[in-house]
């Protein structure tokens, strides 16, 4: 029986287990191969106000752009398997740093090395085009996150299935309400596996019933060991019982980085 | 370059399902739905049969299938052109996302406006037989003329892309260039001799939306050629300006997620 099987049965009292994955890691961490490795990346938001025309005829002479250094130089690995919850204050940088690990935008210095794995990115309001239907949202993602057709086809009725929105599925998504928009999202980046998950603070979409399932979905998918995972969370609980490293994020800066035991303590502390 | 090819092999399918996805909810939306692609223009061909073969006397052969190449031909290129100015804005939900080549966006709706395009040609196709149009094998001359419509479109889309994400009121600026262009496209015209002749030449020359539809008109409804020497000097042109702008797109592709 492997260790997802064991979790399935159990999955209804979940929730007050500990970390499922104490006992299942014969290597540590240090001696795994690196999922990700960030190396000194600093990221700029440069105040690259969109302009009009005739502001770029007027002001011929170069206009000193203010630079918000919203990451400055980070430097971390997540060994394959990993799960490393981020969390701070807002604006702290953290969702720029998922973004970047994406590949949605790239570091301005530094670098970040995926070394090949496939990443997916589930944050709030997930890129769904609205006048098209759940279902055809579903199969557009799946292309996006380098599926094909044939793939997507055959997991389609498991995303519906979790999603769990009804007839809603053929309807445009702009029809949506906004639970309905995050549990489809939710579903489609949980069924659809890629080997890095990036999670973006979606762990307390919809009602209760979902979250409780999102919630052993996400204990499910992270309970394999070469999945690698990076959850953004406010929520101590969340990070505490799902993470085995945790770093703390202050002003685009790494504060700690640590187990769970130590860090989260001291940031609690923090924060008050 | 080889990104480029590279990029289009990987995405070109997602492409294609986002085309056809869009047309779908296009049609889905509306009660007559794909019967306005060709509603649209033949309303509009209708119109200017009106006013220009009975008003003003215009004096071309076939004139209703005059107008009509020309107002499709054009759609293609106007509907495209209008689009992309806006694009990376219109898709913002799906770039702040996920990592996908911003000039993916551009192909997609050229395939979804090429695709409404096929239906009017289809009328013309029909109209072609009601008037009882000679062919001649002067038609394969489509094949370049169409050629340089496409990558004409895709040269001047790239960096309609680009420039439309920092400048908010570039969408003003467009659409009176193109209204001008409009004009002197002649769509319901011919521009080589309804022009004092010595703007003709310089027309001829310098608007390639001129050329290609003056081109398809010529070797589809007269079965002459059309100037051959200038369709391979814009595609020259345009292949320069497409080559630009995606690198261009490539070099910027970080700021644009960062602006929108």
């Amino acid at each position: 029986m492997t260790r997802t099987d064991v979790f399935d049965e159990h999955a209804d009292i979940i929730g007050n287990s500990p970390s499922i994955r104490q006992d299942a890691d014969e290597t540590p961490f240090s001696e795994r191969e690196s999922a990700i490795s960030v190396r000194n990346v600093c990221i700029d938001y440069r105040s690259l106000k969109a302009g009009s025309v005739k502001q770029n005829f007027f002001s011929l002479k170069k206009v000193q752009r203010e630079v918000f250094r919203a990451v400055n130089n980070v430097s971390f690995e997540v060994p394959e398997g990993q799960i490393l919850g981020i969390t701070g204050k807002n604006g702290s940088g953290k969702s720029t740093m998922l973004r970047a690990i994406a590949g949605i935008f790239s570091a301005d210095t530094g670098e970040i090395d995926l070394h090949g794995h496939s990443i997916s990115l589930l944050s709030i309001g997930v890129g769904f085009d609205k006048e098209l239907s759940g279902r055809e949202n579903i199969l557009l993602s799946g292309l996006l996150l380098g599926f094909d057709k044939a793939e997507i086809g055959e997991k389609m009725s498991e995303i519906i299935a979790f999603a769990d929105i009804g007839n809603f599925i053929d309807m445009p998504v702009r029809t949506y309400s906004s639970g309905m928009y995050s549990k489809l999202a939710f579903s489609i980046t949980a069924i659809l596996e890629t080997e890095i998950m990036l999670i973006d603070e979606v762990l307390s979409v919809g009602d209760q019933k979902f979250r409780k399932k999102s919630y052993n979905k996400m204990k499910e998918l992270i309970s394999k060991r070469d999945r690698t995972v990076v959850i953004v969370s406010h929520s101590m609980s969340t990070l505490e019982d799902l993470c085995d490293q945790i770093m703390w994020m202050h002003d685009g800066e790494i504060v700690m980085l640590d187990k769970p035991e130590v860090v989260l303590p001291v940031y609690m502390d923090f924060m008050k | 370059m080889k990104r480029f090819w590279r990029d289009l092999k990987s995405h070109y399918k997602y492409s294609i399902q986002s085309a056809k996805s869009s047309l779908k909810s296009e049609i889905a939306n509306s009660y007559l739905n794909w019967i306005w692609w060709v509603l649209e223009p033949f309303c509009f061909m209708l119109i200017y049969a009106f006013i220009f073969g009975v008003v003003f006397d215009a004096k071309e052969p076939n004139f209703p299938l005059f107008i009509f190449v020309g107002l499709t031909l054009w759609d293609f290129f106007n509907r495209c052109i209008v689009q992309s100015v806006k694009i990376m804005r219109n898709n913002k939900a799906i770039v702040t996302k996920v990592y996908l080549p911003k000039f993916i966006l551009l192909v997609t709706k050229m395939i979804f406006n090429g695709y409404k395009m096929l239906f009017s040609w289809v009328v013309i196709l029909i109209m072609i037989v009601y008037f009882r149009v000679q062919l001649t094998w002067r038609v394969i001359y489509l094949i370049p003329e169409m050629a340089l419509l496409f990558l004409f479109t895709f040269a001047l889309m790239t960096h309609l892309l680009h420039y439309g994400v920092f400048l908010q009121d570039l969408e003003n600026v467009t659409s009176i260039i193109l209204r001008m262009a409009y004009f002197m496209t002649g769509i319901f015209f011919n521009i080589e001799k309804r022009l004092p002749p010595q703007y003709v030449p310089l027309l001829m020359k310098c608007n390639p939306m001129a050329i290609v539809i003056t081109g398809v008109r010529k070797c589809l409804l007269y079965g002459e050629s059309p100037n051959m020497t200038w369709i391979i000097i814009w595609m020259v042109i345009s292949l320069i300006i497409a080559i630009l702008g995606v690198r261009q797109i490539y070099r910027n592709e970080n700021s644009y997620v960062k602006v929108i």
